[in-house]
Parts: C-alpha cells; structure tokens; sequence
C-alpha cells in the first residue's frame, strides 16, 4: 500500500459485510504500532477470537490496551507505539451524546427514563451509523491517539455510513413529527383537535390502533430532544467536516465476491464524486492461480502407477481439484479487473490465507499484505 | 440468519426453490433492502407484492412504507380516513423517524402472509415462507421488534397484534430459523454465538447450513499416495495437480473442524457445496435446491438471516 493510505490521523475501512474489515482493521492497527505510533481501533462487533487473538477478552466502549506482547509477536517492526481497542457501543454513545446536548438535567433525564429511548433507540434510523462517526469525534478529542482506524458497521448498505450524520439531524430535527404528537403528551386524548381538522382525525385513528400510552411515549422521547438540535446539528457538521478534511482518509475493503465487489464500486464511485480521500481499495481473499494442468493427468497416472484414463482414479480427482483451484482463482482475477477499472484507487491484493487469520501471526500476514 | 457474505440470499433462494419443486407453495421474502434486492431476482420485477419468478417460486420484497400503508388501509375500515392518514405530511414524518417502526411492519407484513388463508379457506395461501434476513446483528433486532412492541404498547390493537406475532415467532412448529455460516472459523463462531442469543429470546433454531463447503475427493491412502509421488519426483503438471489436491484435502478437513463445532452445539447441520461457476446464476441456485434434500423439521416460516 503506497502513498497517503497509511499516513492519516484517520483511516475509515469500509465495505459490505463479510469481507473482513474487522481483520483488516486489527492489521492496520497492528502495522500502526509497530512503526512506532500510538493508534485505535473502533470496530464494531468483533468476533470473540479476534479480540481473543489480541489479548482482549472484555472488549468495551472504553478503548483498551492491547498487550505489547501481542504487538512484539507480530515481527511486523520496531514496535514502540501503543495499540488500543475498543468495541462500539452504541447506546452508550447515544447516551453521552445526550448528556452533552441536552438543555438541562431534566430533560435529560427525562429523555433517559423513556421507555422508547431505552428500548428503542437503537432502531433509530441510521443511529449506529452515525454513533460510529460520533464516537471517531470523541476520540479525536482525547488526545492520546495519534491515530485512530475505524471499522464501520455492517449496514445493509455500505453508503448509509456516508448519510449518517445527515439522517441523524433530519431525526432530531423532526418537525412534522412533533408538530403531529406535540399535543399528545401535553394534553390527553382530545389534544389532536388543536391541529389541522385532517391530521387530528388520523392522530385520533392511529391512537386508537397503538393505545393512547405509546404515542404519548414516541411523542416525550421525540419532544425530549427539543432544544438538543442546534447541537447535534453543528456536532454531526463537525463530524462530516472531519470526514472530508485531509486528516481522514477511507480505505474500501471487498472480496473477490460478485454481491462486495459491486458495493464497493458503488462505494468508490460515491467517495471520489463526494471529494473525500479515497486512499485505496484493499482486496481481500484472493485465491493464487495454480498453473495450467495441461498433461497433469498423464504425469500423474504415471507417477503414481495406475491407468490415466479411470474418471474415478485419484489422478482424475486431483486434475478436478486443480481445475476448481484453477476455476476459482480465475473468477478472483476477474473480478480483480472489475475492481482495478471502476475504483479511481490505488489496489492493495490480501492473499487467502490457508487458515484463517484468527491468531496474531495470521493477522501480521495481513498487516504485511498491507502495508509492505 | 448468518453473518454477512456467507450467502444468506442465494441458500435462502435455494431452499425456497427446494420447497417450491416439492409441490409446495414456496414464497422467498426480502427485508428492509431499501432496493438492494438480491442479484438473484434483480430485474424480475420482484416488489411489494408477491410475484412468479419462475419454477414455481414466488418472491415478494417488503417496503416498510408501503407496508405501513397497507396496514393502516386494513385495520381502518373507513376507507377516507385511512386515506387522510397515509397522504398526511406529518404521518410520513411520523414513519420516516419513529424508531422500530420499520421492522415492526415487517415482521408483521410477513406474520400476515403466513397467516393469509386462500380464498375457500381451507388452507393457508403460502405453505413455506423463507425469510431472507439482514446480517445477524440487524437480523435479531428484526426478531426481537414483536416481542419489544408487545412490551412498549401496553394495550390496544398494535398490543395484540404484537403478541399474537410473538407467539408465531417463538413457535418451533411454525418458525425455525437457518443459520448460515461458511465453514470459517469466524463466521461459524458468530452461528454459534447467534445459537445463544436466539436461546435467550426464545425463537427455535431449525439447523445450521454450512455453505460453500470443499469437497471431500481424497481419503488419507490418496494422501499418502500423492506425497509418495511428489517426494518421487515428476512433471511439473503432476506435481501442481498433486499440490492442488492435498491442498484441497487440508482445507476440506479444517472444514470438518468447524461442521463439528455446529453438530457439538447440537444443531442438525445441512451442508451445501460450493459452487466455482463465474456468478451465482439460476443454474447454480438450483444445484444447492437439490442439494437441500433433507429438510428442516415442520417450518412453515423459516428465517434465514445472517
């Protein structure tokens, strides 16, 4: 991985799920570290063996050393620099997120004690998106990091990342909606006649169908944020500031798969058209091409002694196994061109690893693929 | 359910199609895609009612808005009003911003066509409905959403509604949900730690389905063998197949290694092969459709999610 890629205070890893941002998040870090600079890594929703592999096992929303031991066995360089890790906790962001905007105690207590807060607010849409970037802000502002990786969330869209800050403002600005349930927690059943004829009819059918008690919740959890807007607002500008400014830079990460490849296209299309840095395009699992097996069963019958031309014999089987081998890495290559001709960025090949990259060693592997 | 790009859509896809060619009335439902339809049925005019997509399959993809409109159209009896709802400005604000609201009218669009009896009322419309979930994370919530709802809305219809959904939800002889995993050490722990979380809430898990496993072609003599040629030395064509083959084998036994973590956790584990076709076409949905022979124990929804 050549040029600014490696060199941002920040570095976004993004792309469809299961292409093993986490893994190559944990490398980054790794690589980071070993080159003398203190650095975090915000994922989101670890497997329990990658946390293991780093000496954590109690991975929390406070960022967490990982062992120094753990840096040294990588042999990825000097060492020196600190490593740390933590686990996205989104509701504990959104709590926080809170307790600074909120106007007054109360209203933040009142926002804490309601029942669709507590249950729901992680379904608010696009909220762990956008408590990834707020959280990526938070720690910008500790002060011990000099660099921070961050790992986003699986979205059902890789895009929706870029939107979070914006729908999280549309959310708590969300004036239709409170100028429907305004009333509703103020005055009981009969408030709706205080808006437009039309409206109050509805509000009355869709009361009847959810129970008085819900909307008078959805409509306090809503009202609760009154006052928060102007802060969240210049708070989620802030963070998209960031996420366009030189100190940010966004690594697309996908797989040799039809369904990543596509999105991560999408993904470096939206990136450059937008002007944030896309530094590179990491290509992870990608199967070696084994050479032709042109002759193979012949040469192969042969050494081994039986006819050449059984379908059934261990030549036939192992020319199919070398054909597969073949099958696949050719469809990697492929889609290696999609990737190489629609992504305005520089292209960093990660091969498959015969095990999977669970253990320090594996992940160091990965480091090396990087940033070699 | 399963982590992301393990292959959720396409085993769903199969296992719908596995249905559908047993004579039953199959129906392959997308979630919450927000027009990320799967590629499989991508430009087969697959939306917000069910359609034919050939070989007797039908698939339907759920528009939350759509679906709460339709909703609110059923449970208003007076046709105006439910009108005056649905074009209000402030009730779409309402349903761009209410927290869950989405994945309520989900799970109650599917709960609905689960339920929905043909027209002489003797049978449901829909003998097997396969839900193509989010990714584990989102794929839970998307479970969790009825028995919150029942929680938050302490009385009336949306109360009752909820709870009659819950008990669909939590019933082994009505749901059951798929796990997939790819035979990875990773994605096989996220199965395992989803096995647990779906314990807690009380939703029955079905099976696991390994997908995309390596073909087991070489016995430990094969091995042998093989080494016993290399070590003898020989073209070079033999020498790759023969290296091609024993790292086949490797790879097919540490697969082994993660099928066993599935069976010990108790699960029946239905294995699918993978496919080395350029993409995942009709062809290669209907190979695994074959390959889902053995079937999950009496599921009328199953929810592949992941």
């Amino acid at each position: 991985m050549t040029g600014p890629a490696l060199q941002r205070d920040v570095i976004v890893c993004c792309g469809a799920g299961g292409v093993g941002k986490t893994t190559v998040s944990a490398a980054l870090g790794l690589a980071l570290a070993s080159r003398g600079e203190d650095v975090v890594v915000v994922t989101i929703d670890p497997a329990r063996r990658l946390a293991a592999a780093l000496g954590m096992h109690e991975l929390g929303d406070d960022p967490q050393e990982v062992s120094p031991d753990a840096i040294a066995r990588a042999e990825l360089g000097p060492g020196g620099g600190r490593m740390w890790a933590l686990q996205l906790d989104s509701k504990a962001t959104f709590d926080r997120l809170v307790a600074r905007h909120a106007p007054t105690e109360e209203a933040r207590e009142r926002i804490m004690a309601n029942r669709i807060y507590q249950h729901m607010s992680g379904a608010v849409a696009g909220a762990q998106e956008y408590m990834a970037v707020e959280r990526l802000f938070e720690l910008r502002e500790d002060g011990r990091f000099a660099r921070i990786v961050l790992d986003t969330p699986p979205a059902g869209n890789a895009l929706d990342f870029l939107d979070a800050p914006e729908r999280m403002t549309r959310f708590i600005e969300g004036r239709a909606l409170r100028t429907m349930l305004g009333p509703a927690a103020g005055a009981g059943r009969l408030g709706w006649r205080a808006l437009h004829a039309g409206t109050a009819a509805a509000m009355s059918l869709l009361e009847r169908l959810t129970g008085a008690q819900l909307l008078r919740d959805i409509a306090d959890f809503l009202r609760g944020f009154d006052g928060m807007y102007a802060g969240v607002a210049e708070r989620a500008k802030a963070v998209e500031a960031l996420l366009r400014s030189d100190a940010t830079g966004f690594l697309v990460v996908t797989a040799p798969e039809p369904e990543p490849v596509r999105e991560a296209v999408m993904l470096g299309r939206r990136l450059s058209d937008e002007e944030y840095h896309l530094d590179g395009v990491v290509l992870n699992r990608m199967h070696a091409l084994p050479a032709s097996g042109l002759g193979a069963a012949a040469a192969l019958a042969a050494a081994l002694g039986g006819p050449a031309d059984d379908p059934d014999g261990l030549a036939a089987r192992a020319c199919a196994a070398l054909e597969d081998a073949r099958r696949i890495a050719l469809r990697d290559l492929d889609l290696r061109e999609t990737v190489a001709a629609r992504v305005a960025a520089p292209l960093t090949e990660v091969p498959a690893m015969a095990d999977e990259p669970v253990e320090v060693a594996g992940i160091a592997g990965i480091a090396r693929a990087l940033a070699g | 359910m399963g982590k992301g790009g393990v292959g959720k859509s396409t085993v769903a896809a199969a296992l719908s199609s596995a249905y559908a060619r047993e004579g039953k009335r199959s129906l392959l439902v997308e979630v919450l895609g927000r027009n990320r339809l799967s590629r499989l049925l991508e430009d087969r005019g697959v939306g917000t009612d069910p359609v034919d997509v050939g070989g007797g399959l039908h698939a339907i993809a759920i528009d939350p808005q759509a679906a709460t409109e339709e909703y609110l159209r059923g449970q208003l009896r007076v046709r105006a009003l439910a009108e005056v709802l649905v074009h209000s400005k402030a009730f779409r604000g309402f349903t761009a911003a209410a927290p869950g609201l989405a994945e309520m009218v989900t799970i109650g669009k599917i709960w609905q066509l689960a339920v929905e009896l043909r027209p002489e009322g003797d049978a449901p419309v829909w003998d097997r409905i396969v839900v193509d979930c989010p990714a584990t994370g989102h794929g839970i919530a998307l479970l969790e959403t009825a028995g919150n709802v029942r929680e938050i809305a302490r009385s009336g219809p949306v109360h009752d509604q909820a709870d009659r959904i819950e008990q669909v939800i939590s019933h082994p002889a009505a749901t059951g949900v798929a796990l997939v995993a790819r035979p990875d050490e990773l994605p096989v722990g996220e199965a395992l730690d989803a096995v647990e979380r779906l314990d807690e809430l009380g939703v029955p898990v079905a099976a696991a389905v390994l997908n995309a496993t390596t073909p087991q072609r070489f016995s430990v003599q094969d091995d042998q063998a093989l080494r016993a040629a290399l070590a003898d030395g020989m073209p070079v064509a033999g020498r790759t197949a023969a290296a091609a083959a024993l790292d086949e084998r490797v790879r097919a036994g540490r697969e082994r290694e993660q099928c066993a973590r599935l069976v010990a956790a108790g699960l029946p584990v239905i294995e699918l092969p993978r496919l080395t076709g350029a993409r995942v076409d009709d062809e290669g949905v209907a190979e695994l459709a074959e390959a889902l022979a053995v079937r999950f124990r009496a599921p009328e929804a199953e929810a592949v999610s992941g």
